[in-house]
């Protein structure tokens, strides 16, 4: 009798102390990013010091963090953590918590989040109506004020997305350039120029898949960026117009504007020509693996993968011209940002962090320094004529365009727009669907 | 006579190819999971079905222990699972002991309530447990997995030791509560021993349901303290999307544990297997 | 001491763990869940009770039934592909004896124990058109072009592969169990009787494994019908909604379109098919066998008569 009862005891004690054990592990690996804190920059460091000093008394705060950025060695990710850790080492009573997801597993605990109250305080949000609108209606996201970025440089019209009412919610992280990255080597080896209209770029994705390589390595299985490839193709036809024909299009279920059937013809008709085999089962890292592996010349995806590292020298391109009529707009818009969740306990914190991220010498110089990706404010100053080959020829396409698309349609409804639209253009192109029944499908939800 | 048996033995090599074709089927996918974490990345490029590794990558292994938090929700999942195994027992033990034994009305309509849970599907409870929980404040701890693990376990545990309890005699126990032994100590000292081996099948059924969710994991939890280790592949699949040989090795190594207590305890898992089947 | 065995306190103090777990975690979600089909609730800000207006958009919701056919093949398949095999293997490894009948058994049953989270990732890679292992095998046997199994047309039955492998090892264990606990004198009674291997098969294992098939294939069904994670990580219900399940359905429209309401309503319809279809189950073995057990008592009634 005593024997059961002492092995229970027993038993109890031992996962209380497991229990013990994994909790303090679950501490330390929270609060590791202390020990690889990058130093802080020269010249922020020395009026950090005395902020330091004052706020050694301060509470302890923890913020969490909530984003999509799940490297956080490389990238976007490596500028985020940097930031943070930063910030930890001059407010030392600060400590923040980063919660990691990817894109879609992101969107989906971001929805959960949203419904329950306990949201995160800082959050990852995409500057589209397909994210925010109901978030905001919601009263998910706390108010920012706007007279506070006034010398931030935000770029005009970055903040359009995160407005509403003439409220700002949020900061745009970057600007996002659409458009194809290239492998030079590969392009030298066959013999290929940059092609500059739709039917040159038949042309070379015909040359490679003679020679057995995919052209243009695509994430098919996630949708978006194929909305975005064809959001693309119509700001060729549209031009300055693009966003406004897209809107109407959207909001109105009126998909009658010719350019529409053009481009999805035209993309669904060379789908198999254009994009690796099985591209609708594809997957982000998957198709970036193919270009970074020499498996695929082209890689279509946004200026935020500028520092991806390959082994041959890359280029870039934008859309080629579809028509034959080039009006120099190119797919670019602020997709990534952040807001502050309303009913934070530690709201006031969260948004000078938030502020700190933001200030130009913070996210704007470290991610154009390190070759990351362009933020959504004016970066000029930063630059210093050492960027790689890379991202000069990507200023350059983004200097000589005469206007940007903006969001893409896919973005620019509701979440259930978002969903039917990125499966239908899926299904289209990959052959499931005809055109017409395509349109059907996207004119039924708003 | 002798000739026969040679004959029957040649039928016997014949019939055993499909035994071994598909015993390859079975494990091949795992063989080339395991040659290729051994490699490096771009060899999963060339052409072979197989790669024999120049060079044996196991700094890839070593990536993908230090590289994650892999030994944390090793540690995670064994505790969780752990605890989940000794509630579900507990409560079916408890639960099975009043059911079949005891006299009272409603007895046929708990066993019935409790057995339901059964036929559900545990995902179907995934958006509303979210909200309960969210409301509860247990989101983001150990009982946001704990909770949903034990309930959706219960159903088989109670079924099983309910039936096993049927099987075992009143006679020893009775003669325990004539001498004046409690309800509650009879069932710790009487009952508990006796059902031995079928605890450990619903031990073992218990531990097999649990041990791999993930969706629940994902929903309910958000910081690295209770996280389970499939974590360490989507985690790792986002922070090492470039380098496959890694993710094929952090996806060995999760798979490594479950194979070696299959291994450890294979012949209870075919016993308690068996017995589910028997008493179905 | 039959006042001890219905002593209420002890009773209730007993069934209550196991009670509260059903209530929090499986009736509590499903009267919530029943609640909000009601309603047109997104998910945030406020919910209006809307009727049965989810319940009605559902039964012309093609994607819907797309769902409800993928669960109903995948229960083909375990019952019609994965438990034949199942019944053969376990017949000869029945006859096996020694090492090899217990290293086989384990192998078999090895890619049951691994995480669906692995599962999913390793088939991704094997089914990639562009350096998988099914398109090396395809091209090691001489095959020119390039085959995408989890394209449109073939995705399914990529996924029903994926789920029949994993589930093999299972299903196969339950059959052998139940030969081995058949008892071999029965067979050498039918060996003296000059029955073949066949006969023997058809007329001694088969009838005295019904209650094993009956479970056997009542889990194959109800899990089938459960399908979700390894789905949502394999294709996500893609390309297009080609391999949609209810699970990862109701998942996609909850999180991904905020129609929480719409959701829940297919949560509700998910969880009355999966009761539906077991009681459908019990009801069909049950007749038979009680058919049956009735027409051998007939028959042995007649004869006692003679």
């Amino acid at each position: 009798m005593k024997k059961v009862f002492s092995i229970i005891l027993c038993a109890l004690m031992l996962l209380t102390c497991l229990a013990a054990c994994a909790k303090e592990q679950g501490q330390q690996t929270q609060s590791s990013p202390d020990s690889t804190t990058v130093p802080a920059d020269n010249d922020a460091t020395a009026p950090a010091d005395n902020q330091a000093d004052q706020e050694q008394d301060a509470e302890p705060v923890t913020i969490k963090v909530f984003s999509n950025l799940t490297d956080r060695t490389s990238g976007q990710g490596l500028i985020e953590q940097t930031l943070f850790d930063n910030y930890m080492t001059e407010h030392p009573n600060v400590t923040i918590q980063v919660e990691a997801l990817d894109d879609e597993s992101y969107k989906t605990k971001f929805k959960a989040y949203a419904s329950g109250s306990s949201m995160p305080d800082l959050v990852n949000i995409w500057c589209s109506p397909s994210f925010l609108d109901e978030v905001i209606a919601a009263n998910v996201l706390a108010p920012l004020n706007a007279a506070d970025y006034a010398d931030y440089g935000f770029a005009d019209g970055s903040l359009a997305g995160v407005t509403y009412d003439g409220q700002l919610y949020g900061l745009p992280r970057n600007t996002d350039v659409l458009g194809f990255y290239y492998n030079k080597d590969m392009f030298a080896q066959y013999n290929l120029e940059v092609p500059t209209t739709w039917a040159e770029l038949l042309t070379v994705c015909q040359t490679l898949k003679d020679n057995d390589v995919s052209a243009i390595a695509m994430d098919g299985q996630d949708g978006w960026p194929l909305t975005h490839f064809t959001n693309c193709m119509a700001g060729t036809i549209l031009g300055a117009d693009t966003y406004d024909v897209m809107l109407n299009s959207v909001k109105n279920g009126d998909y009658s504007d010719p350019a529409w059937n053009t481009v999805i013809t035209a993309a669904s008709e060379n789908a198999a020509l254009l994009f690796q085999p099985g591209f609708e089962t594809t997957d982000y890292g998957t198709a970036m693996n193919l270009f970074i592996n020499g498996q695929a010349a082209m890689f279509f995806m946004g200026s935020w993968e500028m520092s991806m590292s390959t082994d041959f020298p890359v280029g870039h391109f934008t859309m080629p011209d579809v028509e034959g009529d080039d009006q120099g707009v190119i797919g670019a818009y602020n997709g990534g940002g952040y807001a502050v969740s309303a009913d934070s306990k530690v709201k006031e914190e969260a948004i000078a962090l938030l502020n700190y991220m933001f200030l130009p010498e913070n996210w704007s110089k470290l991610s154009w320094e390190n070759g990351v990706c362009m933020s959504a404010q004016d970066f000029s100053a930063y630059l210093t004529g050492n960027e790689s080959d890379l991202q000069k020829e990507i200023i350059a396409n983004l200097n000589n365009a005469s206007g940007i698309t903006g969001m893409t349609y896919n973005d620019l409804g509701s979440s259930e727009y978002k969903t039917v639209c990125e499966t239908s253009t899926i299904e289209v192109l990959s052959g499931m669907i005809t055109v017409e029944r395509y349109f059907e499908a996207l004119a039924g939800v708003r | 006579m002798q000739r026969q048996r040679k004959k029957r033995s040649l039928k016997q090599v014949l019939g055993f190819i499909p035994m071994i074709l598909l015993a390859v089927i079975q494990l091949f996918p795992l063989i080339w999971l395991v040659d290729f974490s051994l490699c490096k990345s771009n060899q999963l490029f060339t052409s072979g079905i197989l790669v024999w590794p120049e060079s044996l990558q196991w700094g890839n292994y070593a990536k993908a222990i230090t590289g994650s938090n892999f030994l944390h929700y090793l540690g995670n999942s064994i505790l969780i699972n752990a605890l989940a195994v000794i509630l579900v027992v507990l409560i079916s033990v408890m639960a099975a002991f009043a059911c079949t034994r005891m006299h009272w009305r409603f007895k046929g309509l708990v066993s019935m309530l409790l057995m339901m849970g059964l036929m559900i599907p545990i995902h179907a409870t995934l958006l509303p447990n979210y909200m309960i929980f969210d409301r509860v404040g247990v989101l983001d701890t150990i009982f946001a997995l704990l909770i949903p693990y034990v309930a959706f376990s219960l159903p088989q545990g109670f079924f099983l030791t309910s039936s096993y309890m049927d099987s075992v005699p009143k006679e020893l126990e009775e003669a325990a509560i004539m001498d004046g032994c409690g309800i509650y100590r009879t069932l710790v000292v009487i009952v508990l021993p006796m059902m031995k081996s079928s605890l450990t099948t619903v031990a073992i059924m218990t531990y097999l349901n649990n041990w791999n969710e993930f969706l629940m994991a994902m929903t309910f939890l958000s910081s690295p303290d209770w996280k389970t280790l499939p974590f360490a592949i989507l985690e790792f699949t986002g922070q090492y999307s470039s380098d496959y040989a890694v993710q094929f090795a952090v996806m060995t190594l999760s798979a490594l544990p479950a194979i070696i207590i299959y291994i450890l305890l294979n012949k209870h898992i075919t016993k308690g297997v068996a017995m589910g089947a028997v008493k179905g | 001491m039959h006042k001890l065995y219905s002593n209420k306190w002890v009773i209730f103090s007993l069934v209550l763990p196991g009670l509260l777990t059903f209530v929090i975690a499986i009736l509590a979600p499903i009267i919530l869940s029943v609640f909000y089909s009601l309603t047109d609730y997104s998910g945030l800000g406020e919910a209006t009770v809307t009727g049965i207006q989810n319940y009605k958009a559902l039964l012309h919701d093609s994607v819907f039934w797309t769902a409800l056919r993928n669960s109903l093949l995948l229960a083909i398949g375990f019952v019609a592909i994965q438990h034949p095999i199942a019944v053969y293997v376990a017949v000869k490894l029945d006859r096996l004896q020694g090492k090899a009948e217990g290293f086989l058994r384990c192998v078999y049953f090895i890619p049951n124990v691994i995480s669906v989270a692995v599962i999913a990732y390793l088939w991704k890679f094997i089914y990639n058109p562009n350096f998988g292992l099914l398109q090396k095998i395809l091209e090691f046997f001489g095959y020119d072009g390039t085959f995408n199994a989890l394209s449109s047309g073939s995705a399914i039955w990529a996924v029903l592969v994926v789920l029949i492998w994993h589930g093999f090892g299972w299903g196969m264990l339950i059959y052998y169990t139940g030969i081995k606990n058949i008892d071999p004198v029965v067979y050498e009674a039918a060996k003296i009787d000059g029955a073949t291997e066949g006969q023997a098969f058809l007329h001694i294992t088969l009838p005295l494994m019904k209650p094993v098939i009956k479970y056997n294939v009542t889990l194959a069904v109800i899990s089938a019908l459960k399908q979700m994670e390894t789905v949502y990580l394999l294709t996500n219900g893609g390309p297009g909604n080609e391999t949609q399940f209810l699970g990862t359905y109701l998942y996609k429209q909850a999180f991904g379109s905020f129609k929480y309401g719409y959701g829940n309503a297919i949560s509700v319809v998910f969880i009355a098919i999966c009761l539906l279809s077991t009681v459908i189950l019990n009801k069909v073995f049950e007749d038979r066998s009680e058919r049956r057990e009735g027409k051998r008592l007939a028959k042995a009634a007649k004869k006692a008569k003679s």
